[in-house]
């Protein structure tokens, strides 16, 4: 369908002859790092950019299209990461959006269009609720409704970008079996992602791009895992361990932060101690509380009851001002969100949570802030054409690490990660972790909170359990070794929340 | 077929590097060069147009009838910059003179205690416009439509909607009627806000906090700034800025009257969004906002040499505004 597309933004070629082939009714895996290619190239097919040279047809007839409406119109459909549904609205609203039938005077026939809304739904066999709002839906549903507006209309393909990035597994079981019944239908598909695992639950064939070029194109189910990761990363970067031996790294056992009886809205009794050196994970489910204590420690949320000791010195915090002051950084979860202001310069944001450090009596000091904001991208290895680079404009691996610049230097006691790796394709996720051991070989205590479970037991030296707002276990290296069995740890613990929040026995390593 | 590039390492800055950073910060924004075009062109036709039009003593005049939108719209620059607006900015004005005045007109006759009592007005308006909408959460649209009437309302209740006439030489001086290095002194106050206003926020973390809280302010939350003292900040030095303004206007017209500069709030915020502010906040800079109220400035003394009946001058005003802007959003 795509053949020897290039395109070039200024003097940099994002893509360079690349060919790709959608067969009607197959879903078709693309891969690649962050800034490898993926989305230039969505957003050649969707319309949003022209191509320089190359082709792209469907069913045979060449195509070129100046808008996203002439992508549409000629059946391609894309489904992006941050979804494009207005949360007020129904989902039957949704799905009708800009079509809804009228009467007279343009007055909305509410009853046709409800109507058909589940018609579309139902011959979609999604099984969704026309009449919920958007915004009181769990998130698979969402992506749901996002996919079925997607279908609206004539669709001969459906990109999907990433589209479980934030989803628990068995949302993720949901929406598959949505993408199945799609394709039934013969729709081709896109699926874009991250997670090489889903790739082989679902696609029939993988392309990869690497550096803005083909590296690749396999049939599922004749490759595996360590040929993908190959194409993907370059041979050459493949024999990075994922378990770094922990030599040469003492952990002091001098507690650098202590948590005892923490208590607010979210948490009930929290009681942790993270080591000078140490790498502690909090493994639990969405909605468990993970994030709440990284929020608590760093003064975004009241602590209520309990106390907290920071290098044995009682301290209650107020603000994140004051956790900063204490040495205390946070990597928040979104870092669209949270972290980073994306419509300033890499150097604007790097100085932000440490504006004392560079300015003296409240002047900027405009050069030492400069100086500082290019070391961090030099050493943080930060693709950018420089710190005055606006933030934007970088992929979504480079934007963590100039959020991990934030706090890079000095470094702070206790270091707080929230999913310091979601939508971090994997070179720069190597790179993340090498920060974060560099961290921690120069003192800092970390607690990191993360989903994926295969990086927590290759980080951390303990693990805490974390459910329904409390430590259910703590668990240290060696204890467990497979995020398999950490996983059924994590669902056996869930299940019976109930009594281990009553106060049942824990059973903590000595 | 070039290879990627690589990312580039960064040599140490040379002089040429410096000055264009220099310049970048001066102008900072997007397109800022639309600004400065349009303000030529402006200047073009209306030299051609009226003889009277390009003289010292014109520029003067335009200078001295900018005054009062410049000095505001300095302290708008933030607030908007900040995500937030000021209605509030003509009623506080003129809720500062009144006080200035009476205050003379009670203690000593002296025009410290005037200045004294004009800008601690403004800032007291700006601390409670600051204080609801950060404390209490109200969209400061609101907030600052509310105080827009309570400040007039006040004005005007406190002589009875009758001026107050100031009789102190001094205070007419420093403010009004005076020079300055050979400037009349309300250009040197609209140049010593613009100054103070530069550094403040190119210059100062103040103005790094401001920007980052309204480029997005949950990320300046998580970086540890106080996002509702610093919105608090900006709307102060508003008030402070409106009461500085009123100093100036009292002082050349000799009184004050609760009824001055009806509708100004409109004009400030034309000239900051002109000089390039996102009305989304994170984005703007001083000199633009400088420009802008020139070209407001300029528009309404040009129209008034050219004879426009003040009718067709609002209307005019009104579609170069929206033209402006059309042409200068990124």
């Amino acid at each position: 369908m795509v053949s020897a597309i290039s395109k070039s933004f200024g003097g940099v070629r994002a893509l360079r002859d690349v060919n790709l082939e959608v067969r009607a009714g197959e879903v078709h895996a693309l891969l690649g790092e962050n800034g490898a290619g993926k989305s230039t190239l969505i957003k050649i097919l969707s319309g949003v950019h022209a191509f320089d040279s190359g082709a792209i047809e469907i069913a045979g007839q060449p195509v070129a299209f100046d808008s996203p409406a002439k992508s549409r119109e000629a059946g391609i459909a894309v489904v992006y990461q941050d979804l494009s549904l207005v949360e007020s609205l129904s989902v039957g609203d949704n799905l009708m959006l800009g079509r809804e039938p009228l009467a007279h005077f343009g007055f909305v026939r509410k009853r046709a269009l409800m109507a058909q809304a589940a018609a579309m739904l139902t011959q979609l066999g999604i099984p969704l609720d026309i009449k919920a709002t958007v915004g009181s839906l769990p998130f698979a549903y969402r992506q749901m409704t996002e996919i079925a507006k997607a279908l609206m209309g004539e669709v001969r393909l459906l990109i999907l970008d990433e589209p479980t990035s934030s989803l628990t597994s068995d949302e993720v079981r949901i929406l598959f079996d949505a993408i199945g019944k799609v394709t039934r239908r013969g729709v081709g598909v896109i699926y874009v992602t991250h997670r090489l695992n889903e790739v082989f639950e679902i696609s029939q064939r993988v392309t990869v791009l690497r550096d803005g070029v083909n590296a690749g194109t396999f049939v599922t189910p004749e490759t595996d895992m360590k040929r993908l990761v190959n194409a993907i990363v370059g041979s050459d970067r493949l024999a990075l361990p994922r378990a770094e031996p922990q030599a040469g790294r003492a952990v002091d056992p001098a507690p650098v932060l202590t948590l005892s009886n923490v208590s607010n809205d979210r948490l009930r009794a929290v009681d942790l101690s993270l080591l000078k050196g140490e790498i502690h994970g909090l493994a639990g489910l969405i909605g468990s509380g993970r994030t709440e204590i990284l929020e608590t420690i760093f003064g975004l949320r009241p602590v209520e009851g309990g106390a907290i000791e920071i290098d044995g010195r009682p301290w209650l915090p107020k603000s994140a001002a004051d956790a900063i002051d204490r040495g205390i950084a946070l990597v928040p979860e979104d870092r669209h969100v949270q972290g980073l202001v994306l419509d300033h310069s890499i150097e604007r944001n790097v100085t932000l949570s440490r504006l004392p450090y560079f300015s003296r009596w409240g002047w900027m000091q405009q050069r030492a802030a400069a100086r500082r904001a290019e070391s961090a991208v030099r050493r943080l290895a930060v693709k950018a054409e420089g710190a005055s680079s606006l933030v934007r404009t970088l992929s979504g691996g480079n934007q963590q690490k100039v959020v991990f610049g934030k706090w890079n230097d000095p470094r702070p006691r206790v270091l707080l990660l929230d999913e310091p790796t979601v939508g971090v394709d994997v070179g720069a996720r190597e790179e993340i972790y090498g920060v974060i051991r560099q961290a921690v070989r120069d003192g800092s205590g970390v607690l990191v909170v993360s989903s994926d479970l295969v990086e927590l037991i290759a980080l951390c030296d303990r693990i805490s359990v974390i459910v329904n707002g409390r430590i259910a276990r703590t668990l240290v290296r060696g204890e467990i070794d497979d995020a398999e069995e950490l996983h059924h740890l994590l669902q056996l613990y869930q299940a019976s929340g109930q009594d281990t929040a009553k106060g049942a026995p824990q059973e903590l390593p000595a | 077929m070039t290879e990627l590039t690589a990312p580039q390492v960064v040599a140490a800055p040379t002089r040429s590097d410096r000055r264009r950073k220099l310049l970048q910060n001066l102008l900072r924004g997007e397109r800022p060069y639309m600004l400065y075009i349009a303000f030529v062109i402006l200047l073009v036709v209306f030299s051609l147009s009226s003889p009277w039009f390009l003289s010292v003593d014109n520029f003067l005049n335009i200078g001295r009838q900018t005054t009062l939108v410049s000095i505001v719209a300095v302290g708008m620059t933030f607030i908007i910059i900040a995500r937030q607006i000021d209605l509030s900015v003509a009623s506080t004005l003129a809720l500062s003179g009144m006080a200035a005045a009476l205050a003379m007109s009670q203690i000593n006759n002296s025009w410290v205690v005037g200045a004294v009592a004009g800008l601690g007005t403004g800032a007291l308006v700006g601390l409670l416009n600051g204080i609801l909408t950060t404390q209490l959460s109200i969209p400061s649209f609101l907030v600052t439509l509310g105080t827009l009437s309570m400040a007039r309302g006040l004005a005007m209740m406190v002589t009875n909607t009758k001026p107050v006439i100031i009789t102190n030489e001094t205070y007419f001086a420093i403010f009004g009627e005076g020079t300055f290095l050979g400037m009349p002194v309300p250009i040197a106050w609209t140049l010593a806000a613009m100054i103070v206003g530069i550094l403040l926020l190119h210059y100062n973390v103040f103005g790094r906090r401001i920007y980052a809280v309204g480029g997005n302010p949950t990320a300046a939350l998580y970086s540890g700034i106080n996002t509702k003292w610093v919105t608090t900040a900006a709307f102060v030095l508003t008030g402070t800025l409106a009461g500085l303004a009123a100093l100036v206007l009292s002082a050349r017209s000799h009184a004050a009257r609760p009824d001055v500069v009806q509708g100004m709030e409109l004009d400030v915020i034309a000239a900051v969004i002109l000089g390039g502010c996102s009305l989304f906040g994170g984005r703007g800079y001083i000199l633009g906002t400088l420009f802008g109220s020139l070209i407001i400035g300029t528009l309404n003394n040009g129209l008034v040499l050219l004879g426009v009946s003040s009718p067709m001058q609002l209307v005019i005003k009104g579609a170069i505004i929206v033209a402006a802007v059309a042409f200068t959003k990124r």
